[in-house]
């Protein structure tokens, strides 16, 4: 495969071109309550070319047939040169790499059959399905795929890599009478079969959470000191600065760029953040970012100042920094973009529990878990999966539709307490953004408090 | 390539049958960041999916191999039949196919300067001082096929335009994002390019004053861009699917008034132009209208062919299958609106609050919501930071909010709606108008 790749870009008459074949080997089997849905083993193969010519924008080719490899070659050559730029478009420098690196896959799936698969997620459904009858509908599904990757690019960049992934989540749907609720769970990580085991107590708690959820009342809306557990923090670091800390945000806006200053304060000194795609065994781990930059521990909050951000090559350039290896696709179908890769908020004083953070709290919000949240830059929500009210000091009475309303400038800032007890989130599903999802991440965090923030619901 | 695929199943399986998709699609797309065009992009693409019943249990596989081995493709597809359900499929047997328009000379010649070019006045007409304008235009040319083992056949080639434009604005530490689109078949007209920078250029100028948000139960007019956090309950309680697993709070509720009774929802891909229409699904049942919901009372729910069988109904014709994966139930153009209203052609709505605000002392319109679809959407419930929301006071527009929260339940609040907006458009394949509902909680730090 190297050497045809190699000579395809030997043939590309354009400036710089970089070629990107994937093939793709998955197997899924999903349980929707008491019934088998689907099994199903897929093989997804298919190829990206992108290429740049001085003056020019740049062209793109994305196809599923490699016979049309030289051909497509041609055509991103072709409407690069149709893409005509006043300003350039520059690439920072990187060091040319040559690799072949093969992450662990802990049990290579391919050699698992899909009757055993069944029989691993059949047993967590049950688990969902025995916890009560109030469990009307369950959705549990497991899936695994082996990526393999060729990238090459015409400055010398040549790598072969693997990229395993295992997924399973829960979903249980409890109802009584007129009142319908849910319960999720998901795990996703960059491993293999033997990652997923053992799991049956995990998808016992989903359902019983959906039931428990059946009796409780919803939080009262409004404004209240609230403490994240380690999941939603993790979501909220994701939401709350991730997306604003990817350069193409900001290098082509100049109140974008001044508004992210470096150098700026966005929290107190407590609040520690970055993003480390080269940290050992995470879901959103990668030697090699999908423009052959390697990957790397990027800070971008320093005891509150914004020190840093994240990079493709392109981004990197326009800003004059360094890139960070956070250039990501989906898949062949799309062109790499600035994305996030294990986005994590550092844990504080080693000893900080979360007894230390609920202590002082009269009347506060403790919210658990995360169905989701989602970004417009200065505003952004992150939805808890359930919370329990805190009185004086204590956690109380389980609520529900716990959707907390952020905005940067502020959220931030009242972060005023960050415990010891860190913890890498593995979740499954993942990140969306410019129509590319789920890219796999992974979201770090410790339990978290945040002075004031608002909370959704009736008032 | 679908003949020869079931063939292939058919000498190779027992008399359980077999349906087949083949689908290809190519796309041309052009983004303008920052009012530069930075990137012009095609995508080819092509693949089989393939469904067989086999000892009476069904199983699928699909491959975008270019010269797919079928043999390899049948047996990896039995090999997922025998995992599988037992399920009493029956293959729709060949019928006669509504004509509907889904393919348009205009879009599949335009050239990728033609398409430059329109990008380029869209993004010239939206430039002003201090905002950031990015536009994306893509046009896809597909061509899709179906069949099954009861010798049906079908197919047809389909366009696709989708336009995007957005505006964003910092000032100081004040994130402003406008955004709005164009979908259809056909490539928009010179109104529907108007209408796309007039609906922008409203909904910027109402934005540029900050007030502060009200608080309580309160009228809100969600515009048919707002609307998606009220319509998704409805779309997921509709659903065949979720009316077998049980978890429907609209399965036991046919022929019953759950809501206003002028509110209608149908389901419906024979409209004209329409960004979801066709004259088949992807399991060969011919399109018709479906009404779900009307006068406010529940009249059925969409199903596919698997669905259909378990649950002992009829396939609705909402059989969706990718290439990978099984069929499953997708909406196509889903109409939502007062019963006596026609659908409009409109794909962006200049006008905002869609003359429903006059009698409001204080409220809001929301036009964008965030986290839409990460709650418990099927039992109805919403809370949602405002992304895009204006307050309304003494019947007039003040000014854009921001730090407040909305919440309710659509099954409440759909029971006495406030009005239907004269704003009716087309956002992706959904067409509505504006609603005004009555009560909404507002919530605000």
């Amino acid at each position: 495969m190297k050497d045809r790749l190699a000579a395809a870009l030997k043939s590309s008459r354009a400036d710089y071109t970089e070629i990107r074949v994937e093939r793709t080997w998955s197997s899924a089997v999903t349980f929707r309550g008491r019934r088998l849905e689907t099994a199903t083993v897929s093989e997804d193969q298919g190829g990206f070319v992108r290429a740049l010519n001085h003056g020019c924008g740049w062209g793109i080719a994305s196809f599923t047939s490699l016979d049309a490899l030289p051909a497509m070659v041609a055509r991103a050559h072709e409407l690069s040169r149709a893409v005509r730029l006043d300003k350039p478009i520059s690439l920072a420098d990187t060091v040319p790499q040559v690799a072949d690196a093969a992450l662990d896959l802990d049990g290579d799936v391919r050699g698992i059959s899909l009757a055993e698969k069944k029989r691993l997620i059949e047993a967590y459904n049950g688990a969902m399905l025995a916890v009560s009858d109030a469990v009307v509908d369950t959705q549990a599904i497991y899936r695994d795929e082996v990526s393999e990757v060729w990238y090459v690019n015409s400055e010398g960049t040549a790598l072969a890599l693997l990229r395993p992934e295992v997924a399973i989540s829960g979903t249980a749907i409890a109802r009584r009478n007129g009142t319908i609720e849910k319960g999720l769970e998901s795990i996703g990580l960059r491993k293999g079969w033997r990652s997923v085991h053992g799991l049956e107590n995990t998808f016992s708690v989903v359902a019983r959470r959906a039931v428990d959820l059946l009796d409780a009342p919803r939080v009262q809306g409004g404004a209240y000191p609230v403490i994240l557990d380690n999941e939603l923090a993790g979501v909220f670091v994701h939401e709350a600065f991730g997306h604003l800390s990817e350069a193409d945000f900001v290098y082509e806006n100049p109140q974008a760029r001044e508004m992210m200053t470096l150098g700026r304060r966005f929290g107190k000194p407590v609040l520690n953040v970055g993003d480390n795609g080269a940290a050992k065994g995470l879901r959103g781990t990668l030697p090699f970012d999908d423009e052959g930059t390697p990957t790397q521990d990027t800070p971008l909050i320093k005891g509150g100042i914004l020190v840093g951000r994240l990079h493709s090559r392109e981004t990197a350039a326009a800003l004059g920094e360094r890139p960070t290896g956070n250039a990501r696709a989906i898949s062949f179908r799309h062109p790499p973009i600035v994305r996030m890769t294990n986005t994590y908020i550092a844990p504080g004083p080693t000893g900080r529990t979360f007894a230390d953070l609920i202590k002082d709290v009269k009347l506060g919000v403790y919210a658990c878990g995360a169905f989701g949240g989602q970004t417009m830059l200065e505003n952004f929500s992150f939805t808890a999966a359930w919370g329990h009210m805190i009185r004086d000091g204590q956690i109380a009475e389980l609520v529900k539709d716990v959707v907390l309303a952020g905005n940067l400038f502020q959220t931030l800032d009242r972060i005023d307490h960050i415990a010891g007890d860190f913890t890498w989130n593995q979740m499954g599903g993942g990140c969306g953004k410019g129509g590319q999802s789920p890219l796999p991440v992974t979201e770090g965090a410790p339990h978290v408090r945040i002075e004031e923030i608002l909370v959704g619901g009736d008032v | 390539m679908i003949d020869r695929l079931l063939e292939a199943a058919r000498s190779s399986t027992d008399a359980g049958g077999a349906d087949a998709l083949w689908r290809r699609e190519e796309r041309t797309a052009i983004a303008f960041e920052s009012g530069r065009l930075k990137t012009a992009g095609i995508t080819e693409e092509a693949g089989i999916n393939l469904r067989v019943v086999s000892g009476g249990r069904m199983g699928v596989a699909g491959t975008t191999a270019a010269t797919p081995d079928l043999a390899e493709l049948v047996a990896r597809a039995r090999a997922s039949a025998e995992l599988g359900e037992h399920l009493d499929l029956a293959f729709p047997v060949t019928a006669s196919l509504p004509r509907v328009p889904t393919f348009f000379d205009r879009a599949v010649n335009a050239s990728l300067d033609q398409l430059i070019a329109l990008g380029r006045g869209l993004a010239e007409r939206l430039a002003r001082e201090g905002c950031q304008v990015n536009v994306a235009i893509e046009r896809e040319v597909g061509e899709t096929a179906v069949g099954n083992s009861a010798g049906a056949r079908g197919g047809y080639p389909a366009t696709g335009v989708g336009v995007t434009a957005e505006i964003i604005r910092i000032a100081a530490d004040d994130v402003l994002m406008i955004y709005d689109q164009y979908v259809g078949g056909d490539l928009p007209t010179d109104g529907d390019l108007d209408a796309l920078v007039r609906s922008i250029e409203t909904r910027l100028e109402s934005a540029l004053t900050i007030v502060s948000p009200p608080e309580g139960a309160l009228p809100v007019v969600f515009t048919p861009a707002g609307l998606s956090a009220i319509v998704l309950p409805l779309e997921q309680a509709l659903s065949g699917k979720t009316v077998l697993q049980g978890s429907s709070p609209l399965a036991e509720r046919i022929g019953a008034q759950a809501f206003d009774t002028r509110l209608s929802i149908t389901d419906d891909p024979l409209a004209p132009g329409g960004p979801a229409s066709r004259p088949l699904d992807d399991e060969c049942v011919p399109s018709a209208r479906t009404a779900l919901v009307e006068r406010g009372i529940v009249r059925g729910f969409v199903y596919d062919l698997e669905t259909a069988a378990r649950a002992k109904a009829r396939s609705t014709g909402h059989g969706r299958r990718g290439v990978f994966g099984k069929p499953m139930i997708r909406y196509t153009n889903l109409i939502v609106g007062e019963a006596s209203r026609d659908v409009g052609a409109q794909h962006a709505a200049p006008l905002l609050g869609g003359g429903l605000i006059a009698d409001i002392q204080d409220g809001l319109i929301v036009d964008d919501l965030i986290g839409v679809g990460q709650g418990n959407v099927i039992g109805g419930g919403f809370s949602h930071p405002v992304g895009l929301a204006y307050r309304v006071q003494r019947g007039e527009i003040t000014g854009r909010v921001k730090d407040a929260a909305v919440a309710g339940n659509v099954y409440d609040l759909l029971k006495r709606i406030g009005g239907f907006g004269s704003d009716g458009r087309w956002l992706g394949s959904r067409w509505s108008p504006s609603l005004r509902l009555e009560g909404v909680s507002v919530a605000r730090r």
